[in-house]
């Protein structure tokens, strides 16, 4: 554990003083590199360790990034304060979802279907609500300021979704070794089992998806205050759901880490791969060679790319251990 | 640089994450060199509308290659114009992260993105990194609202659709004496359909314009049969009737209102694009004839249309410049001309050039490229355009017409011969 935490601290250490040597475009990719990874954990907490399969959690990023902004716009709530709100406003939204969910029992495909549902009405919901700029969408006012959220160069966007990232992980992290996390890791390996010795399966799949869509939503305020606008398609549509789950998948699902590994490989192959074709005049293969890759990473890693790397490092991880 | 970084692996890279940044870190000093100045050009080139960004790039690129064929920023030394190229996959994420590249890699101004959700994040953008931005497509008028300082748009706003709309229709009631016309306004259920059609509504109401509406027909789009609704509306007995429609039901209506001979003076879209899409001539022949339509437009008669036209379709067989592509093509142009009178390549000179513009142009409709404080060009126009022997005429403002519109239809639909 010793050697993890050590490696985990110069990789902190590294990231920290990145902004000294790169380009705001660098930057720029790490921002997302971390905003996915963050996003990709908070859905990771339900269905990487509790295990319901969830397909809609567009929908908290929207929640959390509308209410926010609407605060912000219309009541001048900084987003700092506002976060929060949204983030409350998507946990009680997930937990009714839940409460249909699994106090009804469905499991499987029919959880996976319910949350596709409840995706979908709130796109449409929002898309129809003149308010939150039905079709032609919400742009934010950029107001440049610590208190707005909305800065000049991406190094402050840097560091908080370096943040983000951090916060997630020792969230965690914290609920691994906690009581919670064990009762989330036995419902998903056998859910009749873990009930059977007493776990409250209703109870902590309850937690569970409160923590997941509070935490996503807080994500969601990060998104509108650095892209500046919003729509329900580019925020709350199901390929943006898609988009939140790959990575963890890629990277290992269940595993603290694997959200990170799956967005640092991923975010920037996209992005390298785009500018190198687009430049090139060969737009769209970088589509393909995306597609490529995820296919390999199945295939190879069916069980991500953490445990692979785990396996890799098992040995030296032993050695360490016996001395 | 970008090579290296591919090859390597993931563990490579997160192992060797200083050394790799510190190479990748390093700023390009092109600048300094070549008589040259890039400017970038963010379209959405694959993704879902991948034809309309192709389309756009092509104008940017054509636009392009036409002042450097004319020896560039003659201010500048003959100073020879660059166009980098960004994809932004139609997502505003993508949208931003691309024009951050272009930025570094040292775009003294963008042009693009046909989105408006692309544009925003691109003008927030620009404004953190105080670099230029001029909007070739974008309609939403919420994006010059913001107060951007380095943001300009050449494309009409979404307000003026109307106010063009009513200009128009006033127009042809005062030519041909008539002092009220009563009409049924429909649209399809979809978002774009109810706030066009809404939109409309409420700008007659607001300005009190002689024109009565009868009645507000709502169908979802994709609709199979639209008997109930035209039966309905020939109920009405409306004089006009104004439909905003895609493609497909501009079919079903055209045929369902000449199956129940419903009599009308006119059909006049307040602005949709059902109605000028080859396809929909195609099928309909003499039964498209007289449909008119609210939409930006190229200039069919003027000189610059003419010219960049040909030589668009010479380039790209079968293509011809669209509104789109037109407007792509004059966004490098205002670019250029900005750059030619700031004789510098500092944002804030081009900034001051570019709210300085007058740009004559008779490419599009509209006069020339003027912006006003919030960046809008003022000059931006609709044209009014009617389907005359089953081809697209421009017939308003008399400036740009090809033809004299015809209203009232001279024969109904079902009167045609087909």
């Amino acid at each position: 554990m010793k050697i993890i935490y050590s490696f985990l601290s110069i990789l902190l250490l590294i990231l920290l003083l990145l902004p000294n040597f790169v380009s705001d475009y660098i930057l720029g990719i790490f921002v997302l590199i971390f905003f996915y990874a963050y996003m990709g954990q908070s859905w990771n907490v339900l269905t990487g360790y509790a295990g319901p399969i969830s397909l809609g959690h567009s929908l908290y990023l929207g929640i959390g990034a509308y209410i926010s902004t609407k605060l912000a716009m219309d009541l001048g709530l900084t987003p700092w304060i506002g976060m929060w709100i949204g983030g409350l406003g998507a946990a009680l939204v997930g937990l009714a979802i839940g409460f249909l969910g699994f106090r009804f029992g469905l499991k499987g495909v029919y959880f996976v279907l319910l949350t596709i549902a409840f995706g979908e009405i709130g796109r449409l919901t929002v898309l129809h609500l003149k308010p939150l700029g039905h079709m032609m969408g919400l742009f934010v006012d950029f107001k440049p300021g610590l208190a707005n959220f909305h800065f000049r160069g991406n190094l402050p966007y840097y560091y908080i979704a370096l943040g983000f990232v951090v916060f997630s992980l020792i969230v965690v992290r914290a609920l691994e070794v906690s009581k919670w996390g064990r009762y989330f890791v036995a419902l998903r390996e056998d859910e009749d089992a873990a009930e059977s010795l007493g776990v409250n399966v209703f109870k902590y799949k309850m937690i569970a998806i409160g923590i997941s869509s509070f935490m996503t939503a807080l994500g969601g305020t990060f998104y509108a205050n650095y892209i500046f606008y919003l729509h329900p398609t580019s925020v709350m549509s199901m390929w943006v759901s898609i988009e939140i789950i790959m990575r963890p998948i890629i990277g290992g699902l269940g595993t603290p880490f694997g959200p990170l590994i799956g967005s640092l490989l991923l975010t920037p192959l996209s992005e390298i791969a785009r500018s190198y074709f687009t430049k090139a005049g060969l737009e769209g293969i970088h589509i393909v060679i995306y597609g490529l890759l995820l296919i390999a990473a199945v295939l190879f890693f069916p069980g991500g790319i953490f445990a692979f790397i785990k396996k890799i490092l098992k040995p030296i991880l032993r050695e360490s251990k016996q001395m | 640089m970008k090579k290296k970084m591919n090859r390597r692996t993931f563990l490579k890279y997160s192992a060797a994450v200083g050394a790799t940044t510190a190479i990748a870190g390093v700023p390009t000093l092109l600048r300094a060199q070549a008589p040259e100045i890039k400017i970038a050009s963010i379209q959405p080139v694959t993704g879902v509308i991948s034809d309309i960004g192709i389309s756009m790039r092509r104008g940017n690129q054509m636009a392009v290659d036409d002042i450097n064929a004319r020896g560039g920023i003659k201010s500048m030394g003959g100073a020879k114009l660059r166009l980098l190229l960004g994809d932004s996959e139609a997502k505003e994420d993508v949208a931003r992260s691309e024009a951050e590249r272009v930025i570094k890699d040292g775009a003294v101004t963008l042009v693009g993105p046909f989105l408006s959700g692309n544009a925003m994040a691109i003008a927030t953008l620009c404004e953190q990194r105080g670099v230029p931005f001029v909007m070739d497509v974008a309609a939403a008028d919420e994006i010059t609202k913001k107060g951007f300082k380095y943001t300009f748009r050449v494309f009409p706003t979404t307000s003026k659709f109307a106010d063009s709309m009513l200009f128009y229709m006033d127009k042809i009631m005062k030519e041909k004496n008539i002092s009220k016309i009563r009409g049924v306004v429909t649209n399809t259920g979809d978002l774009f359909g109810r706030v066009q059609g809404a939109t409309f509504i409420k700008a007659l109401k607001d300005k009190k314009f002689p024109i009565e509406v009868l009645g507000h027909v709502e169908y979802p789009l994709g609709i199979q049969d639209l008997s109930a609704e035209i039966s309905k509306i020939k109920a009405l007995k409306p004089d006009v009737l104004f439909p905003v429609a895609r493609p497909g039901d501009a079919k079903l209506m055209i045929r369902e209102l000449y199956k129940q001979r419903v009599e009308l003076q006119g059909i006049i879209s307040p602005g949709s694009p059902g109605w000028y899409e080859p396809e929909f001539i195609r099928d309909m022949k003499a039964l498209a004839d007289f449909v008119m339509d609210n939409v930006p437009w190229y200039n069919p008669v003027g000189k610059m249309y003419k010219e960049v036209n040909s030589a668009f379709s010479k380039k790209f067989p079968g293509k011809y410049i669209d509104t789109n592509s037109g407007y792509a093509y004059l966004g490098v142009l205002v670019i250029a001309d900005a750059l030619e009178r700031a004789k510098s390549t500092k944002p804030d000179d081009i900034v001051a050039a570019l709210k300085k513009t007058y740009l004559k142009q008779d490419l599009m409709v509209g006069l020339a490229v003027a912006f006003d404080e919030r960046g809008d060009n003022i000059n931006a126009d609709t044209a009014m355009i009617q389907i005359i022997g089953q081809s697209i005429k421009v017939v308003l403002p008399d400036k740009a017409a090809e033809a004299k519109y015809i209203y009232p239809m001279p024969k109904q639909i079902w009167d045609r011969g087909v």
